[in-house]
Parts: C-alpha cells; sequence; structure tokens
C-alpha cells in the first residue's frame, strides 16, 4: 500500500514536471502573441516556443567552454525543476509538506546561480556584466518581496506555503489573502518584484540585447540555449505559482473530490495566465529601467509601500 | 548487423527530417549589417513586414544565430570579421547574401578592396539581387531558404567543412598581411 | 591527563620554535591532534552521561597558590568539536605554505593551548587567565604581520575587551565573592546586570558584533590566510562561547530580563547582529581586495550567531550554534583558498586575478563547497542553519529584523559570485598557475566533509548539541535523521536532495544528447573581432557592482570605522597635551616635586 502510494505521487510529481514546462512553453509563446498584438502586429503562432526550444536541442554543433560551463545546463533545469516541485500547484501539495517558503527562496538560487557559474567560466566579460545586473537586480526586488513574504507569514503564523494555502481556501475566494486592505497593498509591491523576477521589461537589463549581447547568454547556443529556455519557462510557472500561492489561495476554490482537483487546477492555469498577461503587458508599454534607476524604485517606493502593509499586519497581529 | 545499421540510418534520417521541420519554422537570424543594406531591417522585423510570423527573430550573439544575414558590401576587412562570425555560429547553420554587393561587387565592383564574390569564401545558401531589395525580398528569402531547409538542400555548411582548407587558401589569399608574413616566412626557408 | 596535555603543547611549542619549518608543521600537525584525541577519549570513557554533568571541576591545577578548575562540559564538547579540528587541518596547510620557520608553529600551538583552557575553564580566573594567553599568543600572531594599522587595531581592541571581561570578572566576584562559574546563579539586579552586560561587550570584541568590529578587516587583511582561517573560524567562535556560557548556561539572560522588565535587552543584541550583518554584507559586496572581502563577509555571517543568541529560544539558538558551526568550516576553507591564491599568484586583489577555475580545478570545487555553504544553497548545510534562525524570527514575530536577515541573505549571493567571477572564473590571465600542493588540497577536503555529511542528516547536528541545550535548560526542537520540525513547518533535506538528484535526469539526457565540442577561451563572441588581433582585456572584475557602489556608497560612508578613527585621532590629540608637561628643563620636573609634596602634605592635614 505505502509502495503504491509512494508510486502515485511520484507518478503525480513526474507529470507536474512535465505540466509545468508545457504550460511555461504555451505562456512564452502566448506572450509573444500578445506582445505582437501591442505592436500591432501578426505574431508568432503561440506554438512557436516548443519549436524553438526542439531547433536548439537538435542542433549539431553545440559549442561548450568547460565543464564549469556544463554546469548551467545542468543545474538549471534540475534546479527549477526542484523548486516548481516545492510548491503548491492548484490543489496538489507536491513537496510542499517537506520545505516552506525560505527553501523555495534559497531553491530558487540554485538555477541561478549555476547559470550564473556557467556564464562566468564562458569568460565573456558581457556575461561578466550581464551577471552582475541580474544579481543587482535580484538584490533589489529582493527586499519588496521578503517585506511582503513576512508579513503573510506573521499573519497566518506560519512559514509553510502549504499551509498558507490550506488558510487560505477555508472560504472559498472570500478568505484569500488579497481581499484583505494590508495584503491588498502588499500584492501590488510583491507584483512589481515578481515583474523583476520574470525580468521583463522594465527590468529586463540583465540581458539588455543591444547592449551586453543578452549578458549572460551570450556565449550559450545549441543545446545550452535550449535548456536556458526550458529553465525560463518553467521558472515563469514558479514564479507565478509563488505568488498566487501567497495572495490568491493557490487558485483553490473547492475542496473535495476529483471535480475539485480538476477545478482548482485550472483556476490555477487560469490565476497564473491572468499574472503573466498582467506582466507581459507591463513590458509592452513601458521602456527599461537603468540599475541604479530600478535598485531606487525597488528599495525606496516598493519598499516603503512593502513596509506599510508589513506594520499594518503587525499591528492587526499583535491586538 | 547490416540490416541493424540500416535501421540507425533510417531512424537518424526521421530524427533529421524532425529536425529541419523545426528548425525551418525557427529561423534566428544574426544580422551583420556593413552597408547600408541595414536599414532594410528594422521596417521587416516591426509591425509593416512583421517577419517574427514566420518565425523568425534577430538575435544578438552568432553562438544563438541559425542563419548569418550579410547586409551590403563587404570589404577585405569586414570579411575576417564575417568569417569568425560564421564559424562561431553553430551548425546548422544558413547563410544569406543581401543585395548586389555580395553578388558582384555592386556599384563599388572596381573598388581595390571590395569582396566581389562572397561565395568564394564562405557557402552562401542563398542570394537577394538587388539594389537595395525591398522587405518583402528578404521575406521571399528567409521563404524559400524553409523549402531549401524543408528539401534538405541548403547544405552550405557541410560543404564548407567538406571543403574547408579550399575556403581557407582563398580567404587566406586576400587577407594582404598574411600573405606578407607567409612571404616572409618562405624567405626563412630560402635562406 | 590535562596537566600531561598542557606541558606537552608546551614542550611542543618550544621545540618547534626552533626545529626547520617542514618538521615543525609535521610536529604541530600531530601535537594539534592531541586535544581532540584527549576528548574523544574522554567521550568513550565516560560517555556523555558524565560530560552531561556538566559544572563540578573534573581536575584542579595549583598554580602559584591559585587553584585553577578545569572540567569538561556539554557546551565546551560541542564548540571543542567545531574550533579545535581546525587546527591540524591548519598545520596540515601550512605544511608548504610557510618558506621559513619563523615561530607560526609554535604560537599556533599556544593558540590551541589556550583555547582548549577556556573551553575547559570552569572557574572566571582560570577563564581570564586562559582568555588573555590567546590573546597575546593571537597577538603575536598578528605582530608578524608588520602591518601597523592591524597590530594597533587588535592590540587596543583585545585590550578593551579584557577590560570589560576582567571588570564583569571583578563584579561577580565582589558581589559572590566566590570564582566558580557555578555560584553566579546568586546573582541579580543592577551589579548583575552591569556584569553581565560588560562581558557581553567584551565577548562581543572577539565575536566581531559590528560597532565593535573595526579591529577585523585589518588583521584579517594583512596576517597569514592560515592564521586568518583559526582567526576568523575558531577565534571569532570563542567570543560566542563566551556569551552563551554567560548568557544561557549561567542564565545570565534571565538576569538581563529581571533588571528592566519591560525593556528585552536581549533583542538588542540582536539587533546588533541584524545590523551587522546587513551592513558588513554591503560593504562586503564593494571591496576589491580577496581577504577584505572575506572579512566583511565573517563579519556579516557571525552576525546571524549574535541574532540567534539575542532572540534567544531554543529554535534560535539551535540555528545559531549550527551557524557556528558552519561557519568555522566554510570561512576557514575560504581564507585557505585565499591562502593558496596568493601562494599561487602573489595577489589579493580581485580584479587582477581570474580564470584560475580550469588551472585549479580542485581548490576551486573546495572553494564553490564552502559558497554554498556560505550563501545558504540547500546542498551544504549552510541552509539548515539560516532556516533555523529565520524561522525562530519569524515565530517571535521579529518584523524588523526578519527582513534585514533576510535581504543581507541576498546579498550573500552578491559577494559569493563577485569570488567566483573575480578570483576563479573569466579571462584566464595565469598562465604558470599549477594546482596547490597536495597537502592543501587535503586540508581543504577534509574541511569541505562536515558541510556534505550534516546536508544529509541535519538531525546528526542537534543531536550533537543537545546535551549542551539540555545543560542550558533547553529542549530540543523536534528532528529525525533528516528532517527537523518546527512549530511553523518542515524541512526535509533528503527530500530536497533526492529530489535534485532525480530532476538531474532530465538535465543529464539533454546534456548527453547530442555531442558538444569544447573550444578555447580565445574563441569567444566579441562582436566579430578576432581576439588575437588586438587581445582586449576580457575580465570585467574591475569596479564589478559599480552601479550598486553609486547607489550605496553614500549612506555607508561615516561607517563605524570613522568614528573609531575620531576618537583614535581625540586621544593623540590628549596624549600629545599631556606629553607637554615633560619640558626637559630640570627646574620644572623640581617644581613638579615640590607641587606634589604640598599636595600629600596639605591633603594629610585635610583629614
Amino acid at each position: 500500500m505505502d509502495m503504491i502510494g509512494m508510486a502515485i505521487k511520484i507518478a503525480i510529481l513526474i507529470a507536474y514536471a512535465i505540466i509545468g514546462t508545457c504550460v511555461g512553453l504555451l505562456f512564452m509563446g502566448i506572450g509573444r502573441k500578445i506582445i505582437a498584438r501591442v505592436h500591432n502586429r501578426v505574431g508568432p503562432p503561440f506554438y512557436q516556443n516548443f519549436i524553438d526550444v526542439a531547433k536548439l536541442l537538435s542542433k549539431k554543433t553545440n559549442i561548450s567552454h568547460g565543464w564549469i560551463f556544463d554546469l548551467a545546463l545542468l543545474f538549471s533545469i534540475s534546479g527549477i525543476l526542484l523548486t516548481l516541485l516545492f510548491l503548491p500547484i492548484g490543489g496538489a501539495q507536491l513537496l510542499s509538506m517537506d520545505g516552506d517558503a525560505f527553501l523555495v527562496l534559497y531553491l530558487l538560487a540554485i538555477p541561478a546561480l549555476g547559470f550564473a557559474l556557467g556564464a562566468g567560466a564562458s569568460g565573456n566579460p558581457n556575461a561578466g556584466v550581464g551577471v552582475m545586473r541580474a544579481l543587482v537586480m535580484m538584490l533589489s526586488y529582493e527586499l519588496p518581496f521578503v517585506i511582503t513574504l513576512i508579513a503573510l507569514m506573521i499573519y497566518y503564523d506560519t512559514t509553510s506555503l502549504a499551509t498558507i494555502v490550506k488558510m487560505q481556501s477555508i472560504d472559498g475566494i472570500k478568505s484569500w489573502a488579497i481581499t484583505m486592505p494590508p495584503f491588498m497593498i502588499a500584492a501590488f509591491a510583491a507584483d512589481m518584484a515578481l515583474q523583476g523576477m520574470l525580468m521583463e521589461q522594465p527590468f529586463d537589463i540583465p540581458v539588455a540585447p543591444h547592449e551586453i549581447a543578452s549578458g549572460p547568454m551570450v556565449e550559450f547556443g545549441g543545446k545550452y540555449l535550449g535548456s536556458l529556455m526550458l529553465y525560463k519557462a518553467i521558472a515563469l510557472v514558479a514564479e507565478t505559482t509563488l505568488f498566487v500561492d501567497l495572495f490568491l489561495g493557490g487558485g483553490v476554490v473547492m475542496h473535495s473530490g476529483v471535480m475539485a482537483a480538476i477545478i482548482n487546477f485550472f483556476v490555477w492555469l487560469g490565476l497564473i495566465f491572468l499574472l503573466f498577461v498582467l506582466s507581459i503587458l507591463i513590458a509592452a508599454s513601458f521602456p527599461r529601467f537603468r540599475i541604479e534607476q530600478a535598485f531606487g524604485f525597488y528599495w525606496k517606493y516598493e519598499a516603503i509601500i512593502a513596509a506599510i502593509s508589513l506594520i499594518w499586519v503587525y499591528i492587526m497581529v499583535i491586538k | 548487423m547490416g540490416l541493424h545499421n540500416g535501421d540507425k540510418m533510417m531512424r537518424y534520417e526521421e530524427w533529421s527530417k524532425l529536425a529541419r521541420k523545426a528548425s525551418k519554422k525557427s529561423l534566428w537570424m544574426v544580422h551583420f549589417c556593413t552597408g547600408c543594406g541595414a536599414v532594410e531591417m528594422p521596417p521587416v522585423m516591426t509591425s509593416r513586414y512583421d517577419a517574427e510570423r514566420f518565425g523568425i527573430t534577430s538575435m544578438a550573439t552568432p553562438r544563438q544565430a541559425d542563419v548569418l544575414l550579410i547586409t551590403g558590401y563587404l570589404t577585405v576587412k569586414t570579411l575576417r570579421r564575417v568569417i569568425q562570425v560564421y564559424e562561431q555560429m553553430q551548425s546548422p547553420k544558413y547563410v544569406i547574401a543581401f543585395g548586389s554587393c555580395t553578388i558582384n561587387g555592386g556599384m563599388y565592383w572596381d573598388s581595390y578592396n571590395t569582396i566581389k564574390h562572397l561565395e568564394k569564401y564562405i557557402p552562401v545558401d542563398l542570394y537577394i539581387a538587388g539594389c537595395m531589395p525591398r522587405p518583402e525580398g528578404i521575406i521571399n528569402a528567409f521563404i524559400k531558404l524553409m523549402k531549401l531547409i524543408d528539401e534538405g538542400k541548403a547544405r552550405g555548411w557541410e560543404k564548407y567543412q567538406k571543403y574547408y582548407d579550399r575556403y581557407k587558401e582563398n580567404q587566406r589569399r586576400v587577407f594582404n598581411f598574411e600573405i606578407k608574413e607567409e612571404q616572409k616566412e618562405e624567405k626563412n626557408e630560402e635562406h | 591527563m590535562l596537566d600531561i596535555i598542557f606541558a606537552e603543547l608546551i614542550v611542543a611549542a618550544i621545540i618547534t620554535f626552533f626545529v626547520r619549518e617542514k618538521l615543525a608543521a609535521i610536529i604541530a600537525f600531530f601535537m594539534s591532534l592531541l586535544p581532540l584525541l584527549a576528548l574523544l577519549d574522554w567521550a568513550s570513557n565516560y560517555g556523555f552521561a558524565i560530560i552531561n554533568l556538566g559544572i563540578e571541576s573534573h581536575m584542579k591545577i595549583y598554580l602559584a597558590g591559585v587553584t585553577l578548575h578545569l572540567a569538561i562540559t556539554p557546551l565546551s564538547w560541542f564548540f571543542a568539536l567545531m574550533i579545535l579540528p581546525l587546527f591540524p587541518v591548519i598545520m596540515l596547510f601550512s605544511y608548504s605554505f610557510f618558506k621559513e620557520n619563523d615561530g607560526f608553529f609554535a604560537l599556533m600551538l599556544l593558540s590551541l593551548l589556550a583555547t582548549f583552557g577556556i573551553l575547559l575553564s570552569r572557574d572566571m580566573l582560570s577563564l581570564f587567565l586562559f582568555w588573555e594567553m590567546m590573546s597575546w599568543s593571537s597577538f603575536l600572531l598578528v605582530y608578524r604581520s608588520k602591518d601597523r594599522n592591524a597590530i594597533m587595531s587588535y592590540l587596543i581592541f583585545s585590550v578593551f575587551a579584557a577590560f570589560a571581561i576582567l571588570f564583569g570578572i571583578i563584579i561577580l566576584w565582589h558581589e559572590n565573592s566566590s570564582l566558580l562559574l557555578s555560584d553566579i546563579l546568586n546573582i541579580s539586579g543592577k551589579p548583575g546586570f552591569i556584569a553581565i552586560a560588560s562581558l557581553i561587550t567584551g565577548f562581543a570584541v572577539k565575536a566581531v558584533i559590528m560597532p565593535l568590529h573595526a579591529w577585523a578587516p585589518f588583521v584579517y587583511s594583512k596576517c597569514d590566510e592560515s592564521f586568518v582561517a583559526f582567526l576568523a573560524g575558531g577565534l571569532s567562535k570563542l567570543g560566542y562561547y563566551g556569551m552563551f556560557l554567560f548568557l544561557f548556561s549561567l542564565k545570565g539572560v534571565d538576569i538581563l530580563q529581571s533588571y528592566m522588565t519591560n525593556v528585552s535587552w536581549n533583542y538588542l543584541l540582536a539587533v546588533f547582529g541584524a545590523l551587522s550583518a546587513f551592513f558588513a554584507t554591503l560593504i562586503a559586496i564593494l571591496q576589491d581586495d580577496l581577504r577584505k572581502l572575506l572579512a566583511y563577509s565573517s563579519i556579516g555571517q557571525l552576525g546571524y550567531i549574535a541574532i540567534g543568541f539575542g532572540i534567544g529560544t531554543p529554535l534560535a539558538i539551535t540555528g545559531a550554534l549550527f551557524q557556528a558551526f558552519n561557519h568555522a568550516f566554510f570561512k576557514a576553507i575560504l581564507f585557505l583558498t585565499a591562502g593558496i591564491v596568493a601562494y599561487r599568484t602573489g595577489k589579493w586583489k580581485i580584479s587582477e586575478l581570474g580564470g584560475l577555475a580550469y588551472k585549479m580545478p580542485f581548490t576551486f570545487m573546495a572553494a564553490l563547497f564552502a559558497i554554498f555553504a556560505l550563501a545558504a544553497i540547500p546542498i551544504t548545510s549552510g541552509f539548515a542553519a539560516k532556516w533555523l534562525i529565520y524561522e525562530a524570527a519569524i515565530q517571535q514575530k521579529y518584523v524588523f529584523i526578519a527582513p534585514i536577515m533576510l535581504i543581507a541573505g541576498v546579498g550573500a549571493f552578491l559577494y559569493s559570485f563577485r569570488i567566483l567571477y573575480g578570483v576563479f572564473l573569466g579571462e584566464n590571465r595565469h598562465d604558470n598557475v599549477e594546482e596547490a600542493p597536495k597537502s592543501m588540497i587535503a586540508a581543504l577536503f577534509i574541511l569541505v566533509m562536515p558541510l556534505m555529511i550534516f546536508v544529509v542528516f541535519p538531525g546528526y547536528m542537534l543531536d550533537l548539541m543537545k546535551p549542551a541545550l539540555q545543560a542550558a535548560g533547553m529542549e530540543s526542537i523536534a528532528h529525525t535523521k533528516f528532517a527537523i520540525e518546527t512549530s511553523l513547518a518542515k524541512y526535509n533535506s533528503i527530500a530536497v536532495l533526492i529530489t535534485l538528484m532525480v530532476a538531474m535526469i532530465p538535465a543529464f539526457i539533454i546534456y548527453k544528447a547530442r555531442k558538444h565540442r569544447v573550444t578555447s577561451f580565445e574563441d569567444n563572441y566579441l562582436a566579430g573581432e578576432p581576439y588575437e588581433l588586438h587581445k582586449p582585456s576580457m575580465h570585467a572584475a574591475n569596479n564589478f557592482y559599480k552601479p550598486l557602489k553609486k547607489v550605496v556608497l553614500p549612506y555607508l560612508e561615516p561607517g563605524a570605522t570613522h568614528y573609531f578613527e575620531k576618537i583614535y585621532n581625540g586621544i593623540k590629540c590628549a596624549s600629545n597635551a599631556v606629553r607637554r608637561v615633560y619640558t626637559g628643563y630640570v627646574q620644572d620636573y623640581a617644581i613638579y616635586v615640590v607641587l606634589f609634596l604640598l599636595f600629600i602634605v596639605g591633603w594629610l592635614i585635610w583629614i
């Protein structure tokens, strides 16, 4: 019985890893389509990113710069899959009982650090500059994000994402965190942080293609670039899911039964799609921030907004 | 055993057919803008002609790109860079030469340092004739290239591997200073 | 048995002073294993049950009419396991590090003796005696650097710390009329508060908590790396040992809280810890000198331990001790790596280094693991420690400390990458550099091992510190071999590691599905420019975090060091004024004598 339960769990995990990858690639394609429509273009077909990845992975020549360069490929895909599986997705808990939000924050660093290693190993100065910008950007957006995260943790008195989701789904949509005024403010700050996390405009200076030749991935081609695209696709799903878990009750609207699982899954899918479209629309309509401007934006305005929500929540909890 | 090998070959053919299907639908180009042809690229990419609907995107570095688009005339000096870029690309890779300059030197046909026949130095899969070709022409060329890839006829990169020393010899002939170095070596040998 | 070990260590120190450097290293290596073996022997003979008993003394040394009480306690057992293994490793590392024997090994053995003594001492006199012995032996080691700033700052701060500790001890002695540590429990009220506060201040100097950290960057960046590895890894832990001893083992924290009930004094310690974690991280990001960067990162990482002690719940203290254990090992690795880099290239500036990873792969791998532990990546044991401290902060709803601490954790990624990219990756600038000597590599990998073991079994680490916590009257938190559970969440290390392994499979399939060709560094994209034409500088390490520097530096400029310099200059001026008294004329001195006599006479009449 235990063995069967284990096998079912492993099957679910594998299924979610595959779903995450496919959904991510699909969203990226739809995102390109939306940006094209905003630009008054036709745009590529929505399945374009599947073709791109297939092409990159089937390239004949793949140029590496040594074994540290290869670490980028190995760590990026494995690290981001690991992160995805530690998040509660829809109704499914996956591995989220074995870790918590802090673990997810640090797991997100594994693929990023892996890629940074590979980029650095190529020896290209553009890669070094790009990684530097990405890291400074990370330092910038993490501050408001971390503050909102702590506000949530203090309110629900837990750090476990599974428990946060569970407590928000007691009463359906009415008990989602975003329905409470302090968390509305927090959600705004966290959404801006999400924009930086997804590295969409106006925070896409780390990969500015015309300035530093696409930054960290300047030397990546073939299977290396393909793995980067897969990483980006899964990261998109993981990061939006993190937001949904924190503020939108993980997309859980019904409780028990097979029907509930299916409905929860599609609600989750709809919510991360909405978040992604929001970020794409912001990206399509804003120019790029310089790194100092982004840093100032996050550490001054966003951090203050997040701090207001934290203080509000703290007062609520102390009462 | 032979049958097994044949099986393997069959499977490889099928795989490469699939790979070609993916490859033709997602052509990422790096455009080497030397001459006036560069001005035709923005309209190709933006709202008016929108090349992205065919999966054509411009990429920042040759490592990421499949198509090298050479827009305009080449001097001896720029040829060196073109070759560097071409060799850094990862096969399968294709070259589209743009404008009459790459075919016969164009309006610079009688200049002392212009490259007249590009295919002597790197394998060119497609030429776009005209001075200048319009954006429609460029998109037309890409669609033609897709057809060639699908039929397995765009094999410039294989040609470059096969006749590598001949291409190198041609390249060496135009790089003046390298010839001088060679002469020096020859003189040294004579002495 | 202990007196034999002490005697042997002293004899060995004298011998190593006179022999050649290789022989000295070998002698020092074997001698430095002695205390560790003695402790292990003790543990296996008497078992942990006896060690649990704690406070009463197991042995006494009679020295010039004074009794020194020495005993092994659960706390000293845990700290000994953390600090003592560093010594043999450092000796192994130093086997080929020094060109000549200039007393390093002798002084290190004396430091070991003093460390051992501090950990064992059960009365305040022996604690102070061994503390001073450790201070001056390490001062002599600092003195070898011949750098005035380092020597002066270390001397001044050590003396300050010694006075603070002595002050606390005198008050305690005055109130209790006993020097035994077990008698401190009787004290409370204002004297108790002052005594504990001054003891904590004294230990905070060695524990480099932020306003008292000013000596550390000078000393860490100028001394031999093999010594600094001990300084950052071991000596700083002794400061925290002292804090733990007086705060939790001897219930100093109760004294602090009973003094003014509405003020939580240990919260202040947590705030100082958080601020030092935050500011030291920001300063470390902007450094160019590898050793200075490591020094500031050390201050930042040690701040987490102070936070843990400041929060003071069993969860927080578990995290703090775990962090202390990890820090002893990963910071020692990083400083030894800096030593290897300097040994092979003679450079410390990150902007002048680069591309060493392919030349010295083993050094790189050890450094990579240490950096993973430093940045708390969950594939080394660094994560569990910080996770426990974060959990404790959330549990206590410390809304000021928690975000600062977390953002300092993110900042650690920035300077970690600065080390990785600036020193090991990027442009290869050193053609003739070889891999480090085998003894150095061995030293590094011995230190990597605990980081690898305790990521798989974080529960074992909690078992290890359980007696120390129980002796301090605290419950160990719920855990199994692989998982730690708090009231807020659960961390299962094996789930993370196995999932990572399994998730490696698709990555590995993609990696193996297509062949790749390894190209040289010269074949790099430079906008089409062939590399060999101009050979441009390819290393983007100079002024690496320039945009961040532009924003952050104005806020960091008037740091603590600035105020210490002001105090220093003030004292210098005052001393200069006093010096004017010595005019050099005999008449003046005669007048001083007459005035002094008159003063005495007047005083006697007044009485």
